[in-house]
């Protein structure tokens, strides 16, 4: 009665691996919310004209530069939030639907203005870097 | 089917399967209009207007997809500590690239506006463009614009750096991809990030920090140029 088959037990490991793995996603989540949260703390208690979300990007960069915290703990989370990243911001765009009547008596300065600083911006920065910067990547 | 529209899950249902598709198009044809953001907006707002459905009955159940924003962004921290060895001897350059850049948006958007003629009320909106969603509406929210039209020029700057941002680089001349990942945060914010993760990991490092680091300089800089333009 207490005796497992082969075949039940290789299930019963392949069962304990998921379940370890799902733990570890869980986990990781858990402490990208913990910083998410501890910004938007820090946003709400003390005047910085910083977003919550971009103190907890630096304060998760910090705590893994001090080794408060291991890779391997947040990676799950932060690799499969990465992957989607895109689609977050998909409500955002579509909300310019409700923007039609303002835009069409100024689409030409919006366009001009955000197209123009936008091509300037990206010329200026990428020149900047690619003068200066060491090479460090095997193309 | 009307009392349909009204629950969270069609705005999500409608936003996984436009996205899907947009990216399945996306692996089929390299054309750079058929850029999945661009793609899946423009598919989801014909659909809303088409089947006379409101942005805000949409967004009951897009909103519970913009909620990960908040923890991507967090993300984006972990994924710069992955590549902090590789960017760490080309901090400095990397700085005073964004600096410049995140300087030369500020200016240039509102010199533009000024020449422009535009309303006062457009220059305080659109000051901060080239900076991500939330910090940007906070701004706004400082230089006392419209912060619903910062959010709709934010994201349609986000989607033309995604869109073009790369072959407008290569044909000026920016052949390094860290660069190019730099170029995209700082003038892009996370739309462009997405972007410059798609030309590699180490770009996509770039990039997020490149955002993160013009976001703070555009909240410290961009109140005092509204001021000092327009009074």
């Amino acid at each position: 009665m207490f005796r497992m088959s082969k075949t039940s037990f290789k299930i019963h490991i392949k069962t304990m691996n998921l379940l370890k793995s799902g733990l570890k996603m869980l986990k990781a989540f858990l402490i990208l919310f913990l910083f998410l949260g501890l910004g938007e703390l820090i946003n709400y208690f003390v005047e910085i004209p910083v977003p919550g979300n971009i103190l907890g990007m630096i304060l998760i960069f910090v705590a893994l530069k001090v080794k408060l915290i291991k890779l391997e703990w947040v990676k799950p989370a932060s690799d499969t939030l990465l992957n989607y990243l895109v689609l977050f911001f998909i409500p955002f765009g579509v909300g310019l639907m409700s923007y039609f009547d303002f835009i069409k008596s100024h689409w030409i300065v919006l366009l001009v203005a955000a197209g123009v600083s936008t091509l300037i911006t990206l010329y200026v920065t990428a020149l900047i870097q690619q003068k200066l910067e060491k090479n460090d990547s095997v193309l | 089917m009307t009392a349909f529209y009204n629950l969270p899950v069609f705005g999500i249902v409608i936003t996984l399967v436009a996205f899907f598709a947009a990216r399945a198009l996306r692996t089929k044809i390299k054309f750079v209009l058929f850029n999945p953001v661009l793609i899946a907006i423009t598919l989801i707002i014909l659909f809303l207007v088409v089947f006379e459905v409101s942005f805000t009955d949409y967004n009951k159940g897009g909103r519970y997809l913009t909620f990960f924003l908040g923890p991507s962004i967090v993300a984006l921290g972990v994924l710069f500590f992955e590549k902090y060895q590789l960017i760490k001897h080309n901090i400095y350059p990397f700085l005073l690239a964004v600096c410049c850049g995140g300087i030369m948006s500020i200016l240039s958007v509102s010199l533009l506006t000024i020449f422009m003629n535009a309303p006062e009320v457009v220059i305080k909106s659109i000051v901060s463009l080239s900076v991500t969603t939330p910090i940007a509406i906070e701004i706004t929210k400082i230089t006392e614009g419209i912060p619903s039209l910062t959010a709709g020029v934010v994201i349609a700057v986000g989607v033309f750096g995604n869109a073009f941002g790369p072959g407008f680089l290569k044909l000026i001349g920016i052949k390094s991809e860290t660069a190019m990942g730099t170029a995209l945060g700082t003038a892009a914010h996370g739309i462009g990030t997405a972007r410059a993760l798609e030309v590699g990991h180490l770009s996509g490092a770039y990039s997020g920090l490149a955002m993160c680091v013009n976001g703070i300089l555009t909240t410290l800089i961009a109140p005092y140029v509204v001021v000092w333009m327009v009074g």
